[in-house]
């Protein structure tokens, strides 16, 4: 009957904040090539499947929080570096018009997604 | 229309919802698991929260280029002039909402929309309550992939030289657009300016125009037992 | 990838040798990825809340406030635990109620007997 000591260590910072420095050294950095890796899904994640073996770039570097993935049964551990990756639509959508082919969407992904491309 | 403003029957049904819903909350609180008096005090934070505090925030930006740099720069730290404490109610924010804002700049060359296509994600300490359209699987299937179509559909027809970017909130960050101020507005001060900043613009499903100062109507459905407004 | 919430098949129960790595997929697919599926244009609403469901978002928030869990366990057990079927069954609110219920259950905060017998209870005052 284990309870979340999520109170004791965010108070007065926040979350993710209250995981800042617990990661390591970010892998990636802006500008960045990236794709994003095809993962299992097994029972729970937050990488849309629709980014799978897509090819984006690091948009911004955001903050260390445990990945989904874990945090999903409270196993928070081991955070990870998390980074918003952006993406033409084009490359996203086969049917993506040709007219609009700086259409962007961005969507943010924790680096075990991520290899350089 | 008599009906609308209806007090609630002495005697009622109660649906298999509000029976569990009673069921739940009150064995949370038998149980330890929370107390009666954090429930009314989240309840008043839930009731407190609108998009007033993002629509000056986007008012200011537009007045003060500083202010405007920190609102890109660090979020939180600029909701804090209008009167937000991501931190609230809890001491470390609210458990869904986490304590990361982000301001997606609109631009002449980029025109930014949220979406959280893997639930609702929503910045509601600044913004207020998600819509339910927001919500829907619809939504979420389709601003992703056709948003241009979907952004029509809002009256929105964003010319070819202006980029779309879905800004797909899938993780702790949380977003909200500054659209770009419109014509029309010289000379405004921040009260002013905030009036035509609507939830939908902060969104980006709407652009704010000078003579609009509310949300495209829609529908509404209307709730069996509606909330009780303080 | 546009598999819809619905896995049909002529046979319940499937021999594995029957299964591949498609279908594995598909299986395993989580309901709640749903970007990029093709739907139809629909009038978008607003909707008046009902108390029933400010307080459950209310209790959600508060179980985690408290520490009974953090909400990407309840995002779990109510986008992804409740299978593709319940997923889009269920109205919205539902799914953040069941799946308070099922945490407190499944942490044993309560046993099920516990919460069948207060919903019992809750329902015999309206009678």
């Amino acid at each position: 009957m284990s309870k979340s000591h999520h109170a004791e260590k965010a108070t007065g910072k926040g979350d993710p904040q209250m995981f800042k420095g617990e990661a390591g050294p970010a892998k990636f950095k802006v500008g960045d090539r990236v794709r994003i890796k095809d993962l299992p899904d097994l029972f729970y994640t937050r990488s849309q499947v629709y980014t799978r073996g897509a090819l984006g770039e690091v948009a911004v570097v955001t903050h260390e929080s445990p990945a989904p993935e874990d945090e999903a049964w409270d196993n928070v551990d081991k955070p990870e570096w998390f980074y918003i990756v952006r993406f033409r639509q084009k490359d996203l959508w086969p049917e993506y018009p040709d007219a609009y082919a700086n259409d962007t969407l961005q969507t943010e992904l924790s680096e075990r997604w991520l290899e350089l491309a | 229309m008599a009906e609308k403003h209806k007090a609630a029957p002495m005697v009622e049904e109660v649906s298999d919802f509000e029976a569990l819903e009673m069921a739940v909350r009150e064995l949370a609180i038998e149980k330890g698991l929370f107390t009666a008096d954090d429930h009314r005090r989240f309840t008043e934070f839930a009731h407190s929260i609108g998009s007033l505090p993002a629509a000056r925030l986007v008012a200011k930006a537009w007045l003060d280029p500083e202010f405007k740099k920190l609102a890109l720069e660090d979020g939180v730290k600029a909701s804090l002039e209008v009167g937000i404490d991501w931190l609230n109610p809890t001491g470390f924010g609210t458990p869904s909402d986490y304590t990361d804002l982000r301001v997606l700049e609109d631009t002449p060359k980029v025109k930014h929309v949220v979406v959280c296509s893997l639930c609702s994600c929503y910045p509601r300490p600044i913004l207020g309550h998600s819509p339910e359209w927001y919500r829907t699987p619809n939504y979420r299937r389709r601003i992703v992939r056709w948003p241009r179509q979907v952004l029509a559909e809002f009256g929105l027809q964003i010319p070819e030289d202006v980029d779309v970017r879905v800004e797909d909130s899938n993780q702790k960050c949380r977003f909200m657009v500054m659209p770009m101020r419109p014509e029309g507005t010289e000379g405004w001060t921040e009260e002013q300016l905030a009036e035509i900043v609507t939830r939908d613009c902060m969104i980006g499903v709407a652009l704010p125009r000078p003579d609009v100062k509310a949300n495209a109507k829609r529908p509404v459905h209307k709730a069996i037992h509606p909330v009780e407004h303080h | 990838m546009s598999s819809r919430n619905t896995l049909k098949q002529p046979k319940d129960a499937p021999y594995p040798d029957t299964f591949d790595h498609a279908r594995f997929r598909e299986c395993m697919r989580t309901p709640h990825d749903v970007g990029g599926e093709e739907d139809v244009p629909m009038q978008y609403e607003e909707k008046e809340e009902e108390q029933w469901e400010l307080n459950t978002y209310v209790t959600c928030e508060c179980l985690a406030w408290r520490g009974a869990w953090n909400a990407e366990e309840r995002r779990r057990r109510q986008n992804v635990d409740m299978g593709n079927s319940l997923y889009l069954a269920l109205p919205y609110y539902g799914r953040w109620l069941l799946s308070a219920a099922r945490i407190m259950v499944d942490k044993q905060y309560v046993t099920l007997t516990e919460l069948i017998n207060k919903m019992d209870e809750v329902k015999k005052r309206y009678e």
